[in-house]
């Protein structure tokens, strides 16, 4: 009886002390260090290249978001969020969301339709509108999952923990 | 050589194994592998725009959040490695697989070209003109940011509002 009191105490502490530390290995921030900056590379190719292959804002922007989780992994989140700044993921987010709005009125103001790209009148006016919006969608993207992971880590502290 | 039948059997098992593994780091590895091989389900469905996503946000980003989430848990106790069977759970599974399995007949094969998708005037419409009208060699791309570029616009505010409803849930400002 005693014996498996102890034990179920031992789980506890062990769980608790998962919650706080963050442990530094130097495989993982090796790994993330020599493999991150191709991911964030291949995040935005898929953003600029989706206009002629697969791929696309979306898939690009969460492609640049794993970088930001590969970060936070490997050196700890509480840094990387203090690196990033408290308010920047917001403005970065509504940021997006406005430039993408910008674009859609900017056609109408230039007397086309809604996000009518060719009534900018410059050349290729809708293949460069496509990879704008795109790189927009992947901002929004990669700017809200970044945030999620910041507001779910910080979840950990705090709260009741039952 | 046929890739159907060994991926079947994969992403089958890894089904089962998030099902019935009881402790929940296990669960959430099996779900990612799951994932992994419904990706390549997609690439086989020749539909490579989606298998991208399913590999960066069901295989990646999700395991990573979960994973984030279960630090909140405790492991359970005991030795069994695997759930109890839940009889009338597993009942209404097997019904709503079999429902589904009814409309198998009526899928075409894949790539076949006599199918009501690829004969419709709508795609033909947009496999003629996409690249003179929006300049871009991918049709998909060219019917997400230029045909309907208002839909993807209100797609793009959706992930904004899911932030922001986040932020609405924790009562905070920034995401923090």
């Amino acid at each position: 009886m005693s014996e498996s009191t102890s034990e179920a105490d031992l789980e506890a502490a062990e769980t608790a002390d998962d919650l706080q530390s963050y442990v530094e290995s130097p495989i993982i921030m090796a790994t993330v260090r020599v493999v991150s900056p191709f991911v964030f590379t291949y995040g935005l190719y898929l953003m600029f290249h989706g206009a002629d292959s697969s791929g696309g804002g979306f898939q690009g922007g969460v492609v640049v978001a794993t970088v930001m989780l590969m970060l936070g992994i490997a050196f700890g989140i509480d840094p990387l969020r203090e690196w990033v700044g408290e308010a920047t993921l917001v403005l970065v987010v509504a940021g997006g969301v406005a430039a993408f709005v910008a674009i859609g009125v900017g056609t109408v103001v230039a007397g086309g339709g809604f996000l009518d790209y060719s009534a900018y009148g410059i050349h290729h006016a809708s293949k460069y509108g496509i990879e704008v919006v795109e790189l927009f969608i992947g901002v929004i993207v990669a700017g809200t999952i970044t945030g999620l992971f910041f507001a779910i880590d910080a979840g950990k502290d705090g709260g009741d923990n039952e | 050589m046929n890739l159907e039948l060994p991926l079947i059997a994969f992403i089958l098992a890894t089904a089962l194994a998030t099902a019935v593994l009881r402790d929940v780091l296990a669960a959430i590895i099996a779900f990612a592998t799951y994932s992994l091989g419904i990706a390549v389900v997609w690439v086989v469905l020749q539909a490579p725009d989606v298998g991208l996503t399913e590999a960066a946000v069901g295989a990646g980003v999700t395991t990573v959040l979960f994973l984030l989430t279960i630090a909140k848990t405790v492991r359970p106790s005991g030795d069994r490695v695997l759930e109890r069977l839940d009889v009338p759970a597993l009942g209404v599974t097997v019904l709503i697989v079999a429902v589904l399995a009814t409309t198998l007949g009526a899928l075409p094969e894949i790539g076949a070209a006599d199918t009501t998708v690829i004969t419709s005037d709508v795609t033909q419409y947009y496999l003629e003109h996409a690249y003179k009208e929006a300049g871009v060699k991918n049709a998909v791309t060219a019917v997400l940011a230029a045909y309907r570029g208002f839909d993807t616009l209100g797609e793009a505010v959706v992930v904004y509002s899911a932030g922001v409803g986040l932020l609405v849930v924790l009562g905070k400002e920034v995401f923090a």
